[in-house]
């Protein structure tokens, strides 16, 4: 999921599709991603997983990075 | 006497040494700490050669040396100038070279950034704020030497009606313009905002709009007038609003300021429910007209608070308001833009020049001391926005030309009706559709093209686009998407680009926009934000 999540945020939020988005780099306070895309992350997640991602969970902590996004839908299960 | 926007820190440090001014993630500077940095600024700005009326910018996240920055610069007798760091590098070399910026105050992290920025062929001779050397060389002073610096006292010249700040917005001829404010009208507006909504020493007010969005100043001046507390909100809490609501709650915000798309998003996806925000007494909004049905929830979601628009474009301030009474549940119509603020005349005039009948929609001009002192330098912008009576012989009122258009109900309140011109709001921002066309039009491949806004189903807009090419040029639309991404900042890039044979024309042969953007609007697409 990691690899999809960075190929889509690449080509289809940032229009950059040679973009190397690492597992750590911040993507929110960088600048990568802002409201919008944040919720079109979202969505794209829940579309790929067939899972539900309820707001309570949409925090900092959870989507910083590549790696806590995974780390998240980890915990999920 | 309280005459220049530091004198409030100032005052602040004087009355209350240990009152927190500016908190930021969990760090916080107290209004004696404040003024002290700013002052030590302000004397390494002096004594770098910074003059009263001299522009310097501020390249910084949110955060508490952005904070001390602006109050430094000001205290230096020169006037801020925000530099979107998210923004092209391009675009910020544009606002330096023509505010003519020869000093920028920075933080480390922004290190990397800056020295994309110093590549640019600029005129910055000194920056203030990272350690080590850059390339092209420059003057470099550390915070640690700012720290270490005496500091300076005022420059007794500095008047009220000398420059503050200037906010970069987009401009129509394809680059952006600066909007000049002086002290005298940056505090006009931050005493009346400070009034009307009876701002106390235990406010705790948010700052969540960008240094650059001139939602920014109410923040951090009327707070300081108040001697409150300004709380920042993270760049990363703005993009979580589940974050954001646990940062109301943990904070104790006591008024939040943001435009209606982030409001709407805490609504939505903050977790509301999960909260106590019961220490929010005030919700101002402002930017772009928030749909009636989010404004009415979120209403409900927060009884304790009370709920104002805040109506004016940069400009001018704050010129109009309208503290929302309880929405009716059966109607979705648009909130009226308001009342204006105390000292605020308006005048509602049709094409002629003219006030308009009662009831008719027209444009609206203001007189207030809230106003702009004028473009940076750009006198033919002036002379179209200003608009001058003579009075009591050879006196001059002097109105500013919102380009907006309003109508006047029969209670007295002021409706929204649009623009007179090709600005949109997108998202919040302010933007320019010539300004995206004439980036289009600037691919060596593109012939002509038409930019329009699409409205989105949270009730804000974004900027679609059509191109034609020239004969035998071929180009993706990511190509040109990524080619307009060296110019213009991130929410005036068009979300979706076509590219197509020919345009479609009006019967007078022009580009016919408003059909494009009737298309773009019923075609049932899930649109990818930028």
């Amino acid at each position: 999921m990691k690899e999809r999540l960075a190929r889509y945020i690449a080509s289809d939020i940032l229009n950059e599709s040679d973009r190397v988005i690492g597992d750590d780099e911040d993507l929110l306070a960088s600048g990568l991603l802002d409201s919008l895309s944040v919720m079109s992350v979202i969505h794209f997640i829940e579309q790929e997983l067939g899972i539900d991602v309820p707001a309570e969970d949409v925090t900092i902590e959870n989507f910083v990075s590549l790696r806590a996004i995974d780390a998240y839908l980890g915990r999920r299960g | 006497m309280l005459y220049l926007l530091p004198h409030a820190v100032d005052r602040a440090a004087m009355r209350a040494p240990d009152r927190e001014a500016i908190r930021y993630a969990g760090a916080s500077l107290t209004y004696a700490a404040l003024a002290e940095r700013a002052d030590r600024l302000a004397g390494v700005l002096r004594a770098q050669g910074v003059r009263r009326g001299d522009r310097v910018g501020i390249h910084a996240g949110k955060g508490l040396a952005a904070a001390v920055a602006l109050y430094g610069i000001m205290k230096a007798g020169a006037a801020y100038v925000p530099l979107d760091p998210s923004s092209p590098p391009a675009r910020q070399a544009f606002i330096v070279r023509d505010c003519g910026i020869r000093h920028v105050v920075t933080e480390p992290s922004r290190a990397a950034a800056l020295r994309l920025l110093l590549a640019e062929n600029v005129p910055i001779e000194c920056v203030v704020g990272i350690d080590g050397e850059v390339t092209p060389a420059v003057r470099v002073v550390t915070w640690r030497d700012v720290d270490a610096h005496p500091g300076v006292a005022h420059d007794p010249d500095l008047v009220e009606m000398d420059l503050a700040y200037v906010l970069y917005t987009s401009g129509s001829t394809g680059t952006p313009k600066g909007v000049a404010h002086s002290h005298r009208s940056a505090l006009a507006f931050a005493r009346v905002a400070a009034d009307t909504y009876g701002f106390r020493g235990d406010d705790r007010l948010s700052n969540h709009a960008p240094l650059h969005f001139d939602l920014s100043t109410m923040d951090y001046f009327s707070s300081a007038l108040a001697t409150a507390t300004t709380v920042i909100i993270p760049d990363a809490h703005t993009r979580m609003p589940a974050s954001y609501a646990a940062l109301i709650e943990a904070e104790r915000l006591t008024v939040l300021y943001a435009v209606p798309l982030a409001l709407t998003h805490l609504l939505l996806h903050g977790a509301l429910d999960k909260r106590d925000l019961s220490s929010v007494r005030w919700v101002l909004f402002g930017g772009e007209p928030f749909p009636t049905r989010h404004l009415r929830a979120l209403m409900a979601a927060l009884p304790g608070a009370r709920f104002s628009n805040v109506y004016g474009p940069t400009e001018v301030n704050g010129v109009t308001y309208w503290v929302v009474p309880s929405l009716p549940e059966d109607d979705d119509a648009p909130i009226p833009i308001g009342q204006p603020y105390a000292n605020v005349e308006t005048r509602i005039v049709g094409d002629d020049g003219e006030p308009v009948a009662d009831g008719n929609s027209g444009e609206l001009l203001v007189r207030t001391p809230t106003m702009m002192r004028g473009y940076w330098a750009r006198p033919d912008l002036d002379e179209r926005v200003f608009w001058k009576r003579t009075v009591l012989g050879h006196f001059e009122d002097v109105y500013l030309r919102t380009g907006d258009l309003v109508r006047r109900r029969d209670d007295g309140l002021l409706e929204f009706h649009g623009r007179k011109d090709r600005q949109v709001k997108a998202r919040g921002h302010r933007v320019e559709l010539d300004e995206v066309e004439v980036a289009l039009g600037s691919h060596e491949a593109v012939e002509s093209a038409a930019a329009y806004g699409v409205p989105d189903e949270d009730g804000s807009l974004h900027i679609e686009a059509t191109v034609t090419l020239r004969d035998g040029q071929r180009v993706t639309a990511e190509a040109l998407r990524a080619h307009v991404a060296t110019s213009l900042p991130r929410y005036a890039i068009p979300v979706r680009l076509d590219i197509v044979a020919a345009m479609p024309r009006t019967s007078t042969g022009k580009i016919d926009r408003r059909a494009l953007a009737l298309n773009a609007k019923g075609r049932a697409v899930t649109v990818e934000p930028t």
